[in-house]
């Protein structure tokens, strides 16, 4: 079965079509995308990071996750990538559970959704259209492919016309406007954004979100991380509030900010 | 894993040889000067074992027959001396040739004087025997010893021994040598990879969020250790040629018509095979020993890039 997400086509159209697979084999039908269940993660220097977390985010959601430096939300991101896994209970992120994941399934998570970085984390060597082009090479897409869907993901960002500059020839905004077109070029169904106006002006952050916005419109699910509290009553999404490892207030839960 | 992959990934490797030009310009070098040291390790080795087989094949034993033995008796012997382990070779000499050898090799103005010696020929037959291996000499001594109908056996046992001894010692430090400087390349390939590792530790981390295989990742550098391993194999082959050839010169200018050094062309393609060999192998393994550490910690998606 499929999960259907926006698609990026030829000249910056957006149709819908199917891209990943899920691994379970079954309709995700209502399931959540993520599912938080009785999650623990302590690491070995004894930090415990998030303590007993419940929680479900389903397709087409666009949620704000808040809280002070240290509270949990990195790890709250570093369990959805599989870059950490929970001492207990279970994470499972787009059909992949994490007790079930071997090795061999992280990158096939991974491929399923699109990182967008607070550093930017663009390579100075390399032109606006290969950083995201980059993405496209790394799972194999062709050369046809990569042309298609990279000059509409620059296009639908607002960056057609700076494919030749080089990174260090953008603002900070566009740096981040050109991560999100390389987070959107393989099509994901979620976008995770680790505070990704972290490093742009406040006026530039607004443009960044209303980007996530629409990309969220869409269909795409959207995790945005960040500590800007007045763009998140801004925007008026569902908001998880983590303190001390503890999801402390969930919008969607009636909890307030 | 997808052609265009493939020809993306062994592209960037070898892209990657001159973006780190300085690393590889270093690693080569490094590499070269291990590879010109075994290198010369073997041709040496080449030359002293063409020495010692020349000193080997010279070693001969002389197999003395009792007296008043029938001629066929004689070579009924030989024959199975023909056929014993590490023989190489049984030549019968009878009595009369034995002895004429020996006054020839008096000299003319002896030859006269010892003349009565062919009417009452005090030698006996004999046979001149070449070993095969001269480190089982001892063994092979004793078996024609106890041969019936043999009256004695000489040979140069020292010189057997001393051959043997320097072969052995010859051959096993040129193993320990070649090995040593081989784990050298792969260090010095491992620790240019390292190198690399950390200049495109965001290029990695970037691959690693996108959803790259490790093998993915592991490709480009593998590649470029390769590369350099096969510069330096091509590079060394044509320094060493250089190298042999003025040494070659040098030997015949002193040591005319003493020694002789094996040609190179003999063996240059054999070193390049090793050359190849060892720059592959540095390469690969350098690469995966290098990689091995970094890509086992999955934090590299999301951790800090500094």
């Amino acid at each position: 079965m499929a999960v259907h997400c926006p698609l990026i086509a030829q000249e910056g159209v957006i149709i819908t079509g199917s891209l990943t697979q899920n691994p379970l084999q079954q309709p995700l039908g209502e399931l959540p995308v993520i599912e938080f269940r009785g999650v623990y993660k302590t690491y070995q220097n004894g930090t415990h990071a998030l303590r007993d977390v419940n929680l479900k985010i389903y397709k087409g959601e666009f949620v704000f996750v808040v809280g002070a430096s240290g509270a949990g939300k990195s790890t709250f991101i570093k369990l959805i990538v599989r870059e950490e896994t929970p001492n207990a209970g279970a994470v499972s992120v787009n059909g992949f559970k994490s007790g079930a994941m071997t090795r061999r399934d992280v990158p096939r998570l991974r491929r399923t959704m699109g990182i967008v970085f607070q550093d930017f984390r663009l390579i100075p060597g390399m032109t606006v259209f290969d950083n995201v082009a980059f993405a496209m090479r790394v799972v194999g897409a062709s050369n046809f492919d990569i042309r298609k869907r990279v000059s509409s993901a620059l296009n639908l960002v607002g960056l057609g016309g700076k494919a030749r500059s080089r990174p260090n020839e953008l603002s900070g905004g566009e740096q981040q406007r050109v991560g999100l077109a390389r987070a959107l070029v393989n099509n994901p169904s979620l976008i995770i954004a680790d505070e990704p106006t972290g490093n742009v002006d406040p006026n530039m952050s607004y443009e960044i979100v209303e980007l996530l916005t629409e990309i969220n419109r869409r269909g795409t699910t959207v995790i945005m991380v960040t500590h800007e509290h007045q763009l998140v009553r801004d925007f008026n999404r569902r908001v998880v509030m983590i303190e001390s490892g503890s999801v402390i207030a969930d919008s969607a839960a009636g909890g307030v900010l | 894993m997808k052609p265009q992959s493939m020809s993306y990934l062994t592209g960037e490797g070898l892209k990657n040889v001159w973006v780190n030009r300085m690393m590889s310009l270093a690693s080569v070098g490094v590499l070269i000067a291990c590879m010109l040291l075994i290198g010369v390790a073997v041709a040496f080795s080449l030359n002293v074992d063409k020495s010692l087989g020349t000193l080997q094949e010279q070693n001969v034993v002389m197999v003395y027959f009792e007296d008043g033995r029938e001629e066929t008796a004689n070579l009924q012997s030989i024959d199975e001396i023909q056929h014993m382990d590490n023989i190489k070779d049984a030549v019968y000499i009878p009595k009369e040739e034995g002895l004429r050898a020996q006054l020839e090799q008096l000299g003319t103005e002896y030859e006269a004087i010892f003349s009565w010696l062919e009417e009452e020929n005090p030698l006996p037959d004999g046979a001149m025997v070449t070993l095969s291996d001269l480190s089982e000499y001892d063994a092979t001594y004793n078996a024609l010893q106890a041969l019936p109908g043999i009256k004695n056996v000489n040979g140069s046992r020292d010189v057997a021994m001393m051959v043997t001894t320097v072969s052995r010692i010859i051959g096993l430090a040129g193993f320990w040598i070649i090995l040593l400087l081989m784990l050298i390349a792969l260090v010095i390939i491992a620790n240019t990879i390292r190198i690399t590792i950390h200049n495109r530790r965001l290029e990695i981390s970037i691959m690693k969020a996108v959803g790259a295989t490790n093998w993915f990742i592991r490709i480009p550098f593998i590649v470029e250790g390769m590369a350099l391993g096969v510069i330096s194999g091509v590079l060394t082959t044509g320094l060493l040629y250089l190298v042999y050839s003025f040494a070659t010169q040098s030997v015949n200018k002193y040591y005319p018509g003493q020694l002789e050094l094996v040609p190179f062309r003999s063996f240059y393609l054999n070193l390049f095979g090793i050359f190849i060999a060892i720059g592959l192998f540095a390469g690969v393994a350098g690469s995966l020993v290098s990689l091995g550490k970094y890509l086992k910690r999955e934090g590299s998606a999301f951790g800090a890039i500094h």
